[in-house]
């Protein structure tokens, strides 16, 4: 396989992947670019972690700033919430209200609750409540309606 | 982002809100009618004023109002405590007082009395219906929930 790398001087990064058919070593590359995209950098004071998305239950923003809920800790992170919904969708991160971001897949039950609102019990017991505005997105992304996928 | 995946805007929010005040006011207007025909048939008429069943339509769309917009909409809340217990027996002592105001019962106390105590029931009534509704959403959610996680091991799976 040919291999080129260009150093650029202005502009985003960027890595542009040629193949003409879908190989092994082709599907092996793929799948190491596309394993960052799934890990997000969370600070602990002065510690940093690497947190794998699949694992943050939710993001919450306080004051403009915004936290990764795990089973094992809460760590400040650099994405907005809007920021975060937009890179990790894919991996289940939904909008529930203005100031929280769930994992779909870390929700453990649901309960419908007046005025069309969603109370979600995540795994670690904690209750999100998904608001009236962000419900009937919630609801056709569960039927497997979720249009940007 | 397609159209339908926005979150809602504060118009849809209002609108939303006041088909809820419309429909709050159809139930309790047939809520109240029936105990008026029901009335009206025991004292032998068989026919009923339009102006009184205009007044009731206002009536009850003013009352939707208040439920909504003072009274945290307590019908629907999660838990009959007597914070909602109250506010039927407000609102109950509101219809009744326009029933006497406007006449739907003759001013007769004993039917005055009858339609006050059956106001509170519906109050409690409709509580238990929304709640009920509310039961029977959850459990579509969880299955529906249980189902998307289902989809999503067999999507990883053939990754």
């Amino acid at each position: 396989m040919k291999i080129t790398v260009d150093r650029i001087l202005e502009g985003e990064d960027e890595v542009i992947l040629r193949y003409r058919e879908m190989t092994q070593e082709v599907e092996r590359i793929l799948k190491v670019l596309r394993a960052d995209e799934k890990r997000l950098i969370g600070r602990q004071g002065k510690e940093q972690v690497v947190l794998n998305a699949k694992k943050v239950l939710y993001l919450e923003s306080v004051d403009e700033v915004t936290f990764a809920y795990t089973k094992n800790g809460v760590y400040r992170i650099d994405y907005t919430l809007a920021e975060a919904e937009a890179r990790f969708g894919m991996e289940g991160f939904f909008r529930c209200s203005k100031s929280m971001v769930i994992n779909i897949w870390k929700v453990a039950s649901l309960k419908s609750m007046s005025c069309n609102r969603i109370d979600a019990t995540m795994e670690n017991g904690e209750h999100v409540i998904i608001s009236r505005t962000y419900a009937a997105e919630f609801r056709r992304i569960l039927k497997g309606g979720r249009t940007d996928e | 982002m397609n159209k339908g995946d926005r979150p809602l805007s504060r118009w849809h929010r209002y609108l939303t809100k006041e088909i809820g005040i419309e429909f709050k006011a159809c139930l309790y207007f047939y809520v109240i009618l029936f105990f008026y025909s029901v009335y009206r048939i025991i004292r032998g008429t068989w026919d009923a004023s339009i102006i009184h069943m205009a007044e009731m339509i206002l009536t009850t769309y003013s009352m939707g109002y208040l439920q909504v917009y003072l009274f945290s909409n307590f019908d629907e809340a999660e838990h009959l405590g007597k914070k909602e217990i109250g506010y039927s027996i407000v609102c109950s002592i509101l219809y009744t007082a326009v029933s006497i105001l406007c006449k739907w019962f003759e001013r007769d106390a004993l039917v005055t009395g009858y339609y006050f105590c059956y106001m509170v029931f519906a109050y409690i009534c409709a509580f238990w219906v929304y709640k009920i509704k509310r039961d029977i959403d959850t459990r579509k959610l969880n299955e529906e929930l249980k189902a998307f996680k289902e989809r999503g091991k067999k999507h990883e799976s053939c990754d």
